[in-house]
């Protein structure tokens, strides 16, 4: 590996998905009609990957992903891997896009490491840059289900939240940097005791884990819940602010938020490439309400890229590194 | 004088997989354009069938080339446009964001056509039309007009309303009015003060069967309260996804002057509803709601759940609807039975 280092300041990051590259959508669809086994899917899916890194380091990016380019969905991909789950029908994302909610119909177990070969074939290419490590968090795999077995979601959450925790250990026996667990179903269900859930299977996932503990929370109202998760057991809270037009910002600083911050500044729900002046003015907002320090402020989109052309999704991280280089001078 | 009783899906359904393909493949360019439309007719009458079959009262088209509930008329309507996703309330799906820059100018009508060349294949039933309210319309939406957002929500009310009364005059009996933002317990009462001028705009001279919906949630008491003075004839209360709440909302502010319409069957699941737990439900919600005409509905629209769970939950509707009247002792309108 090179002698990469993450900057101290304004690291710049990637929350995990990226456009599915040539040939990730042939080898996808060739999956899912069973002519390939899960073993093909990750030697010929490698090409996408590589593709993705170097689309990362062309623009520059310090912490990186995989792509997530094996996965179809971030449910379906972790579903079709462990035990007590039967393959579901086609439910509609958007517009004419859909994807095959998946049903629980067992307890739910882990059964085999599920995302380690695309992370540690991305590590390997991305010329010491640090990988990380992302699942989909239990309360989002449990929400955007149909569950035929438990019934009761608090038990499906905490079953679901010991398959991701063994998942992890795969990981940290590799010697992972950044554990980020995804949760966007929360921003939805802004309750207390649902983000009281979260922290239950959190503590599960996250008990004893020396690298960087993340959680990603995105589009909803996330001003509603943020009261009740800054004591989750993580470093790092990473949310999106562009799409809401940093509307929590004000309720950070309300609420003493003093952990490290993944801070959205990329829509992605947006083809207008932000420009350098824009994302700088956007860090701006963030600095000038003195909350956290430069060194606790991971730039990076909003959420992940997939939906995105290639094209506008690589000018946005390029715009976005150069504005984090122009920040670590500036604060 | 035994109460009368009858059912209807609340709205859309999923979209079988010959019409999603048909759709996909216009797009990629691979089908003729025009194609899809046809296939969008049989996918429709398959739906309006489950309907008729299962005895529904008022049967909707499907809506099954909607993208989401708002497109067709961001579609239809000069100064705006559809833009990024944002997730539909507390579901996996996203709708994309209408962006107004003016007012709202339609160019060609929505409901009307599709009431022409449906409400044939739907009698002896009669067809519903569903609309998004004007205040969730304006919530949902980015404004970059120069209107203030009453001004805008007030000609989203006015665009509406010409849809309403179009479709009304081609032959729709009935229409629904879906109104999710009521659940958002977020929601302004600055927001909420203008729903009753809202309402009145978009229902003036629209002479047909008005109905409420709302779904997701359960609003705040003092948000129901002012629902219960809207200019509607029926309130859809989804009592399958959280039968605690609307009890207690029944129970403490009953339901005014409105039909009652029981969301009995859920709709963002694919499990059969247990039929002693909606007459549970049923029973106890009628001992408070003293009414002579009950309404049977699903709990949302059917387009969350996949296809073939979209046509069971129809049937199970059906048939809870017409046993339920049975055992309760309720004249069950059931169209097919007329003739």
């Amino acid at each position: 590996m090179s002698g990469f280092e993450v900057p101290k300041k304004f690291p710049t990051t990637v929350v995990g998905s990226y456009p599915k590259l040539d040939p990730a959508p042939e080898v996808l669809r060739r999956y899912r009609k069973r002519e390939i086994d899960d073993k093909e899917l990750h030697e010929l899916i490698k090409p996408a990957i590589k593709e993705v890194i170097n689309d990362y380091l062309w623009a520059g990016v310090d912490i990186v992903s995989d792509g997530e380019q094996s996965r179809e969905d971030m449910v379906v991909y972790f579903a079709e891997r462990m035990k007590g789950y039967t393959v579901g029908d086609w439910v509609r994302i958007f517009d004419n896009t859909y994807f095959r909610r998946p049903v629980i119909y067992d307890k739910v177990e882990w059964k085999t490491p599920m995302t380690i070969e695309d992370w540690e074939y991305a590590r390997s290419i991305s010329q010491g840059r640090p990988v990380k490590a992302i699942l989909t968090g239990p309360y989002t795999m449990v929400e955007w289900s149909f569950d035929l077995h438990y019934k009761d979601k608090r038990e499906a959450v905490l079953d679901m939240a010991k398959v991701m925790r063994r998942e992890v250990e795969e990981y940290l026996k590799r010697g992972v940097k950044y554990v980020q667990i995804d949760e966007p179903a929360l921003s939805t269900r802004p309750w207390r005791e649902d983000a009281e859930l979260v922290k239950e299977a959190l503590e599960i996932i996250f008990k004893g884990v020396s690298a960087k503990r993340i959680v990603h929370i995105c589009f909803g109202r996330l001003e509603r819940i943020l009261p009740y998760i800054l004591d989750y057991p993580v470093d790092q809270f990473d949310l999106e602010f562009k799409n809401s037009n940093f509307r929590l910002l004000p309720f950070l600083k309300e609420y003493g938020f003093d952990k490290e911050l993944g801070y959205g500044v990329i829509d992605v729900h947006s083809l207008q490439v932000e420009s350098v002046n824009e994302i700088i003015k956007d860090i701006e907002k963030l600095m000038k309400l003195d909350i956290i320090g430069p060194e606790k402020v991971y730039v990076d989109p909003d959420c992940g890229l997939k939906r995105l052309p290639r094209e506008i999704a690589r000018a946005k991280l390029k715009n976005m590194v150069e504005a984090a280089k122009i920040a670590r001078e500036r604060w | 004088m035994a109460i009368k009783a009858w059912s209807s899906v609340l709205g859309g359904f999923h979209r079988p997989r010959f019409l999603r393909h048909a759709l996909r493949d216009v797009e990629k360019g691979t089908l003729p354009l025009g194609l899809e439309e046809e296939l969008l007719k049989v996918a429709t009458a398959e739906v309006i069938g489950a309907q008729l079959a299962s005895g529904m009262r008022y049967v909707t088209d499907g809506m099954l080339d909607w993208h989401d509930i708002f497109r067709p008329f961001v579609e239809a309507w000069r100064n705006v446009y559809p833009d990024g996703l944002l997730r539909y309330f507390d579901n996996n799906f996203f709708y994309r964001i209408p962006i107004f820059r003016g007012e709202p100018e339609p160019s060609k009508p929505i409901l009307a056509p599709r009431v022409r060349a449906f409400k044939e294949l739907i009698e002896p039933a009669e067809m519903k039309v569903v609309i998004p309210g004007p205040l969730t319309f304006t919530l949902l939406s980015k404004n970059e007009s120069e209107l203030p957002k009453e001004e805008l929500a007030k000609s989203i009310a006015k665009a509406l309303n010409m849809e309403l009364k179009e479709a009304v005059e081609a032959g729709a009996k009935a229409v629904q009015v879906d109104e999710p933002i009521l659940i958002d317990p977020y929601l302004s009462l600055d927001d909420i003060n203008i729903i009753d001028d809202l309402f009145k705009v978009l229902f003036e001279g629209v002479d047909a069967f008005k109905i409420l919906a709302f779904y997701f949630g359960v609003p705040k008491k003092d948000i129901y309260e002012r629902i219960l003075n809207l200019n509607v004839d029926a309130l859809v209360l989804p009592l399958a996804e959280n039968p605690k709440g609307f009890l207690n909302l029944v129970k403490e502010h009953g339901c005014g002057d409105k039909i009652p319409v029981l969301g009995i069957v859920n709709a963002r699941n694919i499990y059969d509803d247990d039929y002693q737990h909606v007459k549970d439900l049923v029973k106890e919600s009628l001992n408070t709601l003293k009414t002579e005409e009950v309404g049977f509905t699903t709990s949302s629209w059917l387009d969350l759940i996949p296809y073939r769970y979209s046509l069971r939950k129809t049937t199970i509707l059906g048939k809870y609807s017409e046993i339920l009247s049975k055992e309760l002792g309720f004249d069950y309108i059931n169209p097919l039975k007329i003739i």
